[in-house]
């Protein structure tokens, strides 16, 4: 049934080769860690991703009870936490996994960098690897205020006035994410925006970009 | 479509102009033996070592996330003088950075500007400033002495910053919220997640003894604006209106109605046996029922009304 | 080896790929299992958290205490009370109100002052025209002392659960209208 359903869809749209390039491309020996265990640091990326998959899903489900409103953020994150069943172990993996996921992608870097491997052709895939770099530590920086407990209050205020130093647009970033005259309901709501809906957005297109380069491009050879 | 001339049994398949039916498959993996060295198909071989490998990362972070519950200090205060501000530990290396004097006052531009602005785009653009045919990281000794250094600050930075952090604390005697919170819980001390929901101080009647209170209960106003003049269900609260409102409006509003409110309990409550000078009364005391200036908060509803 | 390829060897190599493919084929299923473990475990974490409104037990209406029993008369009279509500995170207070009265058999019952028209608040014997009746002051729907609906309005007026205990009345939650 499953077959013919798939054979249905196949014969109109010819989805074989999409999967079949994904599924059955050759993975040379050097990046396996069955063969070399030390190519267990070509792990990281796919680990990586992982754990951002995780993020993704923990923060949907956080989303169910969290309210980004400065009068309700913190109750509904106390509330979330304490009253609801898992509570702790969701939020913990939206916490404990942000952190693991820089890490993972810090050792992603590192390795990149030091086999070399984002030389000719593939300095492209390297500088979306750095905006994708970039966009998680724009998602750090948005999802610690969330909370709006004391320490996302004043880490959010100490990051906003180093943006505001820089010269000349220092003060129109600043506006742009404080939303106000101060870090209040304004901000709050900003950087729920950005932490929820658009940074998510520019990783997954970016993401994506980068999952087609490695693909097309095949992955490095050995050193 | 060109379809008369086909034969029944031939398989179409479609691929953007429907008149087009030549069609290459140009996604097909090469054959194997184009490889060398011991390789193998990514589905399933090599995916299930990587999976493998992701089944223990995951298993690891379950226990940490078991067994860590994710801190949560006390709600955000704009008051609270004695916090130390602490950014994420990621960022804590250019928190640190800033504090030197190279870096900060005058200097800051370098601090927020130059100093992270080449390190960050140095690391972007680095494939085009090491174009060099070598891979291997100690046959590029610039790009990769670089990088150490680049790695020692990070590490020594962040160091710095928490041993630092951990010292401030310690002299102050500041436990950080979020651990004192937790211990707090743990003893029992405090009910965690029934934190919020800050019920709004009610906004006192002004002059309750006044002719106007009793001319308020007979008239037609308290139906839907309550004997307490809280209001209910899409009648709002009476209380504090004259903040919104002047004795004139508040006539208009009575006699013509405003909003979801119909007009004419003017005349109603004249039907129901007050005079037009009580309601002129009425209209005059519920002017007066303003919200005090900050906005009703303890200490001003505490105080004994006149 | 491949499906794909399979087709473009001769027939004589045929032994060897099954051989192959029934490796191939364990791979499948350890992947298989493996995927569905790194998937499942967080996302069942996660769907817990999500259903747990369903499981949680129903917290069944919360009786406040209003009035004294023997006050209630066959003439309704109007009571307010407040009902303390926890919504999840949030609290709150609201105020209600109550015309509570006896039926012919003595039985108490409270109906909502909420008329089912648009809302605006019903008085009993609110007209001179209309006594002994509900009425709304806002567009003249009345009803009858057990909340039947006369004129204007759709539907009677909304019931209070009522249970009298200890010589007091307490009101539980509203309920659709059942005595007319």
């Amino acid at each position: 049934m499953i077959k013919r359903i798939y054979n249905w869809i196949d014969e109109r749209l010819d989805i074989t080769p999409m999967w079949r390039d994904v599924a059955d491309h050759e993975v040379p020996e050097h990046v396996n860690p069955a063969h070399h265990f030390s190519a267990f640091v070509y792990c990281f990326g796919g680990l990586t991703f992982f754990i951002t998959v995780i993020q993704i899903l923990s923060g949907m489900f956080l989303t169910m009870y969290y309210v980004p409103d400065i009068i309700h953020a913190y109750a509904s994150v106390d509330h979330l936490q304490h009253k609801v069943a898992f509570g702790k172990l969701v939020r913990g993996m939206h916490h404990w996994g942000a952190s693991l996921v820089i890490v993972m992608m810090f050792l992603h870097t590192l390795r990149v960098f030091f086999t070399g491997a984002y030389k000719a052709p593939r300095e492209m895939n390297w500088v979306v690897g750095m905006l994708i770099f970039f966009v998680m530590l724009g998602l750090g920086f948005t999802g610690y205020l969330l909370p709006w407990d004391s320490k996302a209050y004043f880490a959010t205020m100490v990051g906003i006035q180093i943006a505001a130093s820089v010269p000349f647009i220092g003060d129109y970033i600043k506006d742009f994410l404080q939303g106000g005259d101060i870090v209040g309901a304004q901000t709050l709501t900003r950087f729920f925006a950005l932490h929820v809906f658009f940074l998510p957005a520019a990783l997954l297109a970016l993401l994506g970009v980068h999952f087609y380069m490695i693909r097309k491009q095949g992955i490095s050879g050995p050193l | 479509m060109a379809s008369d001339q086909r034969k029944s049994d031939e398989k179409i398949v479609y691929v953007g102009d429907s008149r087009v039916r030549k069609y290459t498959k140009n996604n097909v993996p090469r054959d194997f033996s184009a490889y060398p060295g011991k390789s193998e198909p990514f589905v399933p071989n090599f995916l299930l070592k990587e999976w493998m490998v992701g089944a223990v990362v995951l298993m690891g972070f379950m226990v940490l996330i078991a067994s860590h519950d994710p801190p949560l200090g006390y709600e955000a205060d704009p008051t609270n003088t004695s916090f130390i501000p602490m950014p994420d530990w990621y960022f804590l290396f250019m928190y640190q950075l800033l504090k030197y004097p190279y870096m900060a006052d005058e200097f800051l531009v370098f601090g927020t500007v130059i100093v992270p602005g080449l390190a960050f785009g140095g690391l972007l653009l680095a494939p085009f400033l090491d174009t060099g045919p070598e891979r291997r990281w100690y046959k590029r000794p610039i790009a990769s002495s670089l990088m150490f250094v680049g790695l020692i600050a990070i590490f020594y930075l962040t160091y710095v910053s928490w041993t630092n952090y951990q010292k401030t604390l310690e002299e102050q005697g500041i436990v950080p919220e979020h651990i004192e919170r937790a211990e707090r819980i743990k003893q029992g001390q405090i009910e965690p997640g029934t934190s919020g929901g800050q019920e709004d101080e009610p906004i006192a009647i002004v002059d309750e003894d006044d002719e106007g209170y009793d001319i308020y209960q007979r008239s037609a106003c308290v139906a839907c604006h309550a004997a307490d003049m809280n209001g209910q269900a899409n009648a709002p609260s009476l209380r504090g209106i004259g903040s919104k409102y002047s004795r004139e409006e508040l006539e208009d509003i009575m006699r013509n109605g405003i909003g979801t409110m119909p007009g004419g309990f003017w005349d109603q409550s004249i039907d129901a046996g007050l005079t037009e000078e009580e309601m002129h009364h009425l209209a005059d005391w519920l002017a007066r029922q303003v919200v005090p200036d900050d906005g009703g908060g303890e200490e001003e509803a505490a105080e004994p009304e006149a | 080896m491949t499906e794909a390829n399979k087709e473009e060897f001769p027939a004589e190599e045929m032994p060897a790929i099954r051989k192959e493919m029934s490796r191939r084929q364990f791979l499948s299923y350890t992947l298989g299992g493996t995927g569905a473990f790194l998937m499942t475990l967080p996302f069942v974490v996660n769907l817990r958290f999500a259903v747990d409104p369903l499981l949680q037990e129903r917290a069944g209406s919360e009786w406040v205490k209003v009035v004294e029993a023997d006050k209630i008369t066959e003439t309704p009279q109007s009571f307010s009370f407040q009902k303390r509500v926890v919504d999840g995170w949030y609290k709150s207070e609201p105020k209600m109100e109550a015309w509570i009265a006896r039926d012919e058999n003595g039985e108490i019952f409270a109906l909502s002052p909420i008329c089912k028209h648009l809302g605006c608040t019903v008085n009993w014997n609110g007209s001179p025209n209309h006594p002994n009746e509900y009425y709304c002051p806002c567009h003249g729907a009345h009803y009858t002392k057990e909340g039947k609906a006369l004129a204007i309005a759709p539907e009677p007026l909304d019931e209070y659960e009522v249970m009298v205990d200890n010589g007091f009345v307490y009101l539980g939650n509203l309920k659709p209208n059942e005595r007319v």
